[in-house]
């Protein structure tokens, strides 16, 4: 998009976090859609081979986190990790055997969620820290300002399809539009932190639990109808948010494949092309070092 | 059906270090009213009586032990005897009337003298009984939960002598989409936050909400399944009662504690408006 912003004001700051493990509580179980108990992976340390692109849904996961999932062990130290990460940051593993690999940041769920090479996570572990170069939040556009930017490095905005249509709104390129009755767990709670998660896409269930969102992929950049979130995550009719779908299959009810938001505004300031390619894997990859090896 | 004696504690609210939250136009504000006792609300009351945020009527009663509030809030059930054991008011009686999700909090209805002379910290005894009870003649497909039986009786639903359907009178018949904070969650101790505005309310600018909520109200909820978690499912409802007061965030609102759950064929929900009579004080005796 080729906007004017103030990107140049925004500071860039180095932040640390470290490869979260998995966690479980004694009662082992939780409970799907239709009361039965299941046992999933998905949420916290390494999660293999899920990345932008492959489908959210259809893994025998819950909470599904593609890559490395990233916390600070200080409490107030773990907020600013994840206030402060943007979509599209620049990651670099900082320890253990995969060091000086390079990633970047897909959205957050409580954790910051980092994807990198098949290669690097392969051999990566809870524990290892990662560098995280913060940047993003506070980002404006002067000419769209009723939209609220949030969680979106600038250079994720620069490399998306869209910007300022003739009659002044602003075009932004999606992969699926997402109805208010999908909205499920997230609602509520602060948008810089964690995401929302979808209903409506449990892949081999029933009929009845179906939204129709069963197709959706991780990067994948979605709109979600009469919802705003400028302050907060709300239900308003008439305004429309801009995520990425940063996780993805769930089994836990109420849950689901969760966008991380990128910006909120009202419906009448936005232009949304339906576009399949409207996924981060079309504007942030190849990889840093798969970039280098082919140009070297 | 089992019932435990469970002690819970008057709570004092808690903020962080900042005394603000961040309403749903984006302006800060005190949040007055979360949690703890709130004198000067009573069940019929307006949810925007007041301008506070999620403001309930009385006393909340938490734990000070994580998972003895957790149990705290999960056993207890709308309609359940309270005994207040200590402080000025110790011997008084009051009622359950909702539940609150996250860390969980119970709210307990006194009258109106005794609440004034509560405080932080007294202990109030509840005799929780309600989980795992079933009324004769309810349809297998559908869920009863949080509710004592004998204020079962008292609402207004009538189950039907075939034994497939059971009816619900209620405020309002609400979309599903309103639901807010409480969706994921388990219903046995969470309430669902309904995204109802005052500004709304007064206005009428959004045709799908109701003119007027008020606490203890029966409110209906389409294709929300709330057996297990509260989520997003086809042609069915979930009835609750109004437990708390609106608020300013945006994704909550005026809450409702889950009583019925099932497909809209076997629980059929009828919007009365105007002339809906929910829990009343009469009802439990607080007046």
């Amino acid at each position: 998009m080729n906007l004017t912003t103030n990107q140049a004001r925004l500071p860039r700051q180095v932040l640390a976090g470290e490869v979260w493990p998995a966690l479980a509580d004694r009662h082992v179980y939780r409970v799907d859609p239709d009361g039965r108990p299941f046992v999933l992976p998905g949420m916290g340390a390494i999660t293999l081979g899920v990345h932008c692109g492959d489908h959210a849904t259809g893994h025998a996961a819950d909470h599904l986190e593609p890559g490395a999932s990233v916390r600070h062990r200080d409490s107030a130290a773990n907020y600013a990790l994840q206030y402060l990460t943007c979509v599209g940051n620049d990651v670099v593993v900082a320890s253990g055997p995969a060091a000086s690999a390079r990633g970047h940041v897909i959205g957050q769920h409580a954790y910051v969620l980092v994807d990198l090479p098949e290669a690097a996570l392969q051999v990566m572990a809870p524990g290892d820290q990662v560098t995280v170069m913060a940047t993003g939040q506070g980002l404006t556009l002067a000419d769209h300002p009723a939209i609220v930017v949030k969680n979106c490095d600038p250079r994720l905005l620069d490399q998306m399809p869209g910007g300022t249509t003739s009659d002044g709104r602003l075009e932004v390129h999606v992969a699926a539009r997402v109805p208010a009755e999908a909205i499920g767990a997230g609602a509520g709670m602060i948008s810089e932190y964690a995401n929302t998660d979808l209903m409506g896409a449990y892949q081999g269930l029933g009929d009845d639990l179906s939204l129709g969102l069963e197709g959706l992929r991780i990067g994948d950049v979605v709109c979600l109808e009469d919802s705003d979130h400028r302050y907060g995550r709300g239900y308003r009719p008439g305004f429309l948010t801009i995520g990425v779908i940063s996780t993805g299959q769930c089994m836990l009810f109420g849950h689901g494949p969760g966008p991380s938001t990128l910006m909120s505004g009202p419906a009448e300031a936005f232009a949304v092309v339906l576009d399949d390619a409207a996924n981060l894997v079309s504007w942030l990859h190849p990889w840093p070092e798969e970039s280098a090896d082919d140009h070297g | 059906m089992t019932t435990v004696n469970l002690v819970g504690y008057a709570e004092h609210p808690v903020l962080g270090e900042s005394a603000y939250r961040v309403d749903r136009d984006g302006v800060s504000y005190v949040p007055a009213g979360d949690g703890g006792i709130v004198l000067g609300l009573e069940l019929g009351d307006s949810v925007f009586k007041l301008a506070a945020d999620h403001a309930a009527p009385g006393a909340c009663l938490v734990h000070p032990d994580a998972a003895a509030r957790h149990a705290l809030t999960a056993f207890a059930c709308i309609g359940n005897r309270a005994v207040i054991r200590t402080g000025a008011a110790s011997g008084a009686v009051g009622c359950v009337l909702g539940k609150r999700g996250e860390e969980g909090r119970v709210i307990v209805g006194f009258r109106a003298a005794d609440l004034a002379v509560m405080r932080p910290s007294d202990e109030v005894a509840v005799q929780a009984r309600g989980q795992g009870w079933r009324p004769a003649g309810l349809p297998d497909a559908v869920t009863v939960m949080n509710t004592d039986p004998v204020l079962f009786a008292a609402l207004p639903i009538e189950i039907a002598a075939d034994g497939r359907r059971v009816a619900a009178t209620v405020r309002a018949v609400l979309p599903g989409k309103l639901a807010g904070n409480g969706i994921g969650r388990p219903a046995a101790s969470w309430d669902l936050d309904l995204q109802l505005t005052e500004e709304a309310s007064v206005t009428g600018s959004r045709p799908q909400e109701p003119p007027e909520v008020l606490l203890g109200d029966l409110i209906a909820v389409t294709d929300i399944d709330a057996r297990y978690n509260m989520g997003y499912r086809r042609d069915w409802a979930t009835v609750g009662i109004v437990v708390h007061g609106g608020s300013p965030l945006p994704g909550h609102g005026p809450g409702i504690t889950p009583i019925l759950t099932g497909p809209a064929a076997a629980l059929q929900v009828r919007a009365q408006g105007a002339s809906h009579v929910g829990l009343t004080a009469a009802m439990v005796q607080l007046q």
